[in-house]
């Protein structure tokens, strides 16, 4: 039985292998853009907290000269508490979700590293070493073809193996706590 | 004097907020980018705490664990993992290497520095 023309197949592989490359490379591309904006932003938040923080622990300072001169009602002294109170969940809370930064991070590096692993694998199909004769049969090419495949699968696993997920949290909630 | 805390992270992110938590409840505060550099400023000065990151360039937490429970100056020191890492498996490997405990980010800094101060005091 006749198939298609060996020439046919390489070029075929070879456009897979190009148009694939193509869009991975756009997808790096994004994810390394997202990943900067993100360290920038971050950057930016950490600054303008610090900043922010440092100018109320002045005012609090300030407050307090005024409560140590008696220049405050006892009510106004308990609305203060309130205020600090208030100001203090607030900044855990700021505290505990510009960490988002870290996660974000690692998993859009994860990404990287498999999209820099698919393409590998996609290289495999224009670059592969298979003898191929233009006279070669149905039965030669289903062989060729299977190789790859198996190349493809082994690929993969290590790929995979490789790719270890360290970050499993779908959200910002505080993490656990054990003391061994 | 005030107790001094190595925290070891290679987010500069997550190293300064580990570090305005510490520092706000009154702490000193040593930073290392990544284990070696950790298992450096360990060895440069003994300090009352260590806080490790797992998952770091250069050296991992597990390995600046085992590392700095070779050093006979760091065999009772208190090291606390604080990482993204949540598995059984892990914290399994972290006891083993010698941590003493497993803090899974992100932290609350109230009761980060609740463990703290339960692990050497205020």
């Amino acid at each position: 039985m006749k198939t298609l023309p060996i020439e046919e197949l390489r070029e075929l592989l070879a456009a897979v292998s190009r148009h694939g490359d193509w869009h991975l490379l756009e997808i790096e591309t994004d994810l390394q853009q997202t990943a900067f904006l993100l360290n920038e932003a971050i950057e930016k938040l950490s600054a303008s907290f610090m900043t922010v923080y440092a100018q109320l622990m002045e005012q609090q300072a300030a407050v307090q000269l005024l409560v140590e001169a008696g220049k405050l009602q006892p009510e106004e002294m308990q609305q203060l508490q309130v205020f600090q109170d208030n100001i203090g969940q607030e900044v855990n809370k700021v505290v505990t979700g510009m960490q988002f930064q870290d996660m974000t991070n690692q998993l859009l590096q994860r990404t990287i590293n498999r999209v820099h692993g698919l393409k590998d694998l996609l290289h495999e199909l224009s670059s592969h070493q298979f003898p191929m004769a233009a006279d070669d049969e149905h039965e030669e090419i289903r062989r060729f073809i299977m190789q790859l495949n198996q190349n493809f699968d082994q690929g993969s696993q290590h790929l995979t193996g490789n790719l270890r997920k360290s970050v499993n949290q779908q959200d910002l909630a505080s993490g656990d706590i054990d003391l061994f | 004097m005030a107790k001094t805390i190595l925290t070891v992270d290679d987010s500069g992110s997550l190293r300064q907020m580990v570090a305005f938590s510490l520092k706000a409840a009154g702490y000193d505060v040593v930073q290392a980018v990544d284990g070696q550099d950790g298992l450096n400023k360990a060895k440069e000065k003994t300090v009352d705490l260590v806080l490790t990151d797992q998952n770091m360039p250069v050296m991992d937490g597990l390995t600046l664990i085992t590392n700095l429970r070779t050093l006979a100056s760091y065999q009772r020191v208190p090291i606390l993992m604080l990482t993204t890492e949540s598995s059984d498996e892990m914290k399994a490997k972290g006891k083993a290497a010698g941590a003493n405990g497993w803090l899974v980010k992100p932290f609350d800094p109230k009761r980060l520095i609740e463990v703290v101060q339960k692990v050497i005091g205020a």
